[in-house]
C-alpha cells in the first residue's frame, strides 16, 4: 500500500484511477471475439519473441547433426528440440490461424449487427485493415522454416503479387528481395514478419482500440430501456480486467492444448526444400482464392500497353478479392444513417443485409471447395455454376425464410 | 444479440464440437486412402480446427459472463458473500495447480536431463495450469469480487 502511496504521490495514479479505470464497458459475449482476436495477437508476440532468439533468417547450407541443411531449416529443427520449443512453434503457428478466424468472426459480428454505422466507419475501415494485415502477416511467415512446403505455398504467394500490371516486379522486389527463392528473400521476409508488419499491426490495434472507447460500443439493445441515451457497462478496473484476464487464460488453455496435440506445421515431415515440387495447397484463408485460380482458364490473359497483361493469377488473386475488399469499404457509405448509432441491431431485423451475408459466407465455401478441384473431379463448368448459383440461391433461400418469420424488420431500430 | 444470454455461445459450442467431429472424419479418411497416420495437418484441417477453437474459447468464454455478469445489467453494487465451499473449492483448484506447475517443470527437465517428452503431453500439462488458473480467476470474480455496474455519460472525457 505504502508503495502505491508512493506512486500515487508523483504520479496522481487515483486521478488516472478515476478518470481511465472506471470507464463503463458495456456486456456481451459477442464482444469477445475481437479480445479473441487482440489476445491470439499477443500469444503471437510473446511466442514469437521467443522464436527470434534461436531463428536463423538464411538460405545457407550448414551442416546440422551431419547433415547438410539450409541454416533456417536447421535453426528451426533445433528450436523443435528445445524444452517446450515444438509447442511454442506449434502455437505461435496455431495463434495466427486463430487470429485470422476470430478477427473474420469479429467483422461477420460487426457486420450483421450494423455496427460499421455512424460514428464508426473508421474504425470499420481500420478493422478491414487490420484483417489484411494479419493475413499478410501470416503469409509472410510462411516462408520462413523454410521446408519444401513453405517454399511452394510462397511461391504460389508470390506468383500472385508479381502478376500485379505495372507494380507486380516492384511489389515482389520490395516484398521477396527479388524471384522467389533468393538468398535475399528470407532476411527480407523475416524482416517484414518480425519487426514491420507487427508495429504496424500494434498501431492500428492501438488506434482501434482508442477509437472504440471514445465511440462506445454499441450496446445490446436491452440497455436502452435501462439507462436511455446512456452507456450501460460494468468498470475498467477490476471488473471488465479480471474477465478480460479469465479470457485470456482460457485462450492459452485451448492454444497450449492444440499446440501440443496437433503439431501445427511438423518441419521434418516436410522435409527441407528439394528439386521436386510438392503438390501442396495454401492454407485455408488463401484456399478460397487458390480454388478460384484453379477455375480460371489459362486462356484468359487481357493484353495491357508497353508490354503488360492481366492474366489468371491477377483476376483469381488480386481482383476478385479486390472486388469484394471494395464492397467492403463502400458498405458504411451504402448503408448508412444520419443518426448516431448505439446500440446493436438485431440480424432478424434486417434480412437483406443478413441474407447478403449468408451469400458471401457461401462464396467463401465454395471457393474453398474449389481448392479440391482434382481431388473431387469437378470440371471447371460445374464450379463456376456452383460459385454463381449457391451463393444467389442460398441469400434468396435466407431471404425468404427471414421475411416469412420476422417479417419486414424493425424498422423503428434504425431511426435512432 | 438482445442481451448477454447463453443461445449463442451454446451453438458457439456445438458448433465447435461439429468442425472437430468433422476434422477427425477428415483425418479417418486420409488415413484410410494413405494406409497410415500422416504427422502433418492439411490445410483444410488446420482451418476446420482453428475455428473449432474459436468457437469453444467464445462459447466457454459466453457461459462465463452469462454467469459472471448476468444475462442484463442492473446500475449498482453487489457485494458477494462467499461460502466455506467455495474456499475449499478454491484450495482444491490452488493445490491441483500447484501440482500440475510441479509436473510441468518435471516435464521440461526431463526433457533437458533425459530425452525427449511428448509434445501433446507438455502441451496439455501447461494448457490445463491455465485453465485452472482461469476457473480460479472466475471464483475469485463470483464470490469474492462482487459487482458493480455503471451508468456513463455517452460524453465522457475518456480518453479526450
Amino acid at each position: 500500500m505504502s508503495v502505491y502511496k508512493w506512486l500515487d504521490e508523483r504520479l496522481d495514479l487515483s486521478r488516472l484511477n478515476k478518470k481511465f479505470m472506471r470507464k463503463a464497458f458495456p456486456v456481451h459475449h459477442s464482444f469477445f471475439l475481437g479480445e479473441i482476436t487482440l489476445f491470439a495477437f499477443i500469444a503471437l508476440v510473446l511466442t514469437g519473441l521467443f522464436l527470434t532468439f534461436n531463428y536463423e533468417p538464411s538460405t545457407r547450407i550448414i551442416k546440422y547433426q551431419g547433415t547438410e541443411l539450409p541454416a533456417a531449416y536447421a535453426s528451426v529443427l533445433y528450436i523443435d528440440s528445445l524444452p517446450f520449443g515444438k509447442v511454442i512453434r506449434s502455437v505461435h503457428h496455431w495463434s495466427a490461424h486463430i487470429m485470422i478466424a476470430a478477427a473474420f468472426l469479429h467483422l461477420l459480428r460487426i457486420l450483421v449487427t450494423g455496427a460499421y454505422k455512424k460514428p464508426r466507419e473508421i474504425n470499420w475501415y481500420i478493422g478491414l485493415g487490420l484483417l489484411g494485415l494479419a493475413v499478410v502477416t501470416a503469409f509472410t511467415g510462411y516462408s520462413l522454416p523454410y521446408d519444401a512446403y513453405a517454399v511452394t505455398a510462397t511461391q504460389i504467394g508470390y506468383g500472385i503479387g508479381a502478376s500485379i500490371p505495372y507494380v507486380g516486379q516492384w511489389v515482389s522486389q520490395v516484398m521477396f528481395g527479388g524471384e522467389f527463392p533468393t538468398l535475399r528473400s528470407l532476411p527480407r521476409l523475416y524482416s517484414i514478419h518480425v519487426v514491420w508488419l507487427p508495429l504496424t499491426l500494434l498501431a492500428l490495434i492501438g488506434l482501434h482500440m482508442l477509437i472504440m472507447i471514445k465511440q462506445k460500443h454499441t450496446q445490446p439493445r436491452y440497455a436502452e430501456k435501462i439507462a436511455p441515451g446512456k452507456i450501460l457497462g460494468v468498470p475498467m478496473m477490476p471488473m471488465q480486467a479480471s474477465v478480460m484476464g479469465l479470457l485470456f487464460l482460457l485462450y492459452l488453455g485451448v492454444l497450449f492444448i492444440l499446440g501440443g496435440v496437433f503439431i501445427a506445421h511438423p518441419i521434418e515431415a516436410y522435409g527441407p526444400p528439394g528439386a521436386s515440387t510438392p503438390a501442396v495447397k495454401p492454407d485455408w484463408y488463401f484456399l478460397w482464392i487458390y480454388g478460384i485460380l484453379q477455375m480460371i482458364p489459362n486462356s484468359w490473359v487481357i493484353p495491357l500497353p508497353w508490354g503488360q497483361e492481366i492474366n489468371p493469377e491477377f483476376i483469381g488473386g488480386v481482383l476478385i478479392p479486390g472486388i469484394l475488399g471494395l464492397a467492403a469499404v463502400l458498405l458504411p457509405l451504402l448503408d448508412a444513417r444520419k443518426t448516431k448509432m448505439r446500440y446493436l441491431e438485431l440480424p432478424s431485423h434486417h434480412p437483406l443485409r443478413t441474407s447478403v451475408t449468408v451469400g458471401i459466407l457461401f462464396f467463401f465455401f465454395v471457393g474453398t471447395l474449389a481448392g479440391w478441384k482434382q481431388e473431387l473431379g469437378l470440371s471447371n463448368a460445374v464450379l463456376w455454376t456452383m460459385l454463381i448459383l449457391i451463393p444467389l440461391a442460398s441469400a434468396a433461400v435466407t431471404y425468404m425464410l427471414m421475411r416469412s418469420i420476422y417479417g419486414k424488420g424493425d424498422q423503428t431500430e434504425t431511426a435512432g | 444479440m438482445y442481451r448477454n444470454d447463453t443461445v449463442l455461445p451454446f451453438f458457439a459450442i456445438l458448433f465447435s464440437i461439429a468442425l472437430f467431429y468433422a476434422f477427425r472424419l477428415d483425418a479417418i479418411h486420409l488415413e484410410q486412402l494413405a494406409g497410415e497416420a500422416k504427422e502433418e495437418l492439411t490445410p483444410g484441417q488446420i482451418g476446420l480446427l482453428a475455428f473449432s477453437a474459436v468457437f469453444l474459447v467464445y462459447g466457454l468464454i459466453g457461459y462465463f459472463s452469462t454467469w459472471l455478469e448476468g444475462v442484463e445489467l442492473r446500475p449498482g453494487r453487489h457485494v458477494p458473500e462467499p461460502g466455506a465451499a467455495v474456499a475449499v473449492v478454491s484450495v482444491l483448484l490452488a493445490v491441483v495447480l500447484a501440482g500440475l506447475s510441479g509436473f510441468f517443470v518435471r516435464l521440461l527437465l526431463h526433457q533437458m536431463t533425459v530425452g525427449p517428452v511428448s509434445s501433446a503431453a507438455q502441451g496439455v500439462v501447461f494448457g490445463s495450469i491455465m485453465l485452472v488458473a482461469a476457473l480460479l480467476l472466475a471464483i475469485y470474480k463470483k464470490y469474492y469480487l462482487g459487482d458493480e455496474v455503471l451508468i456513463e455519460d455517452e460524453h465522457s472525457e475518456v480518453p479526450w
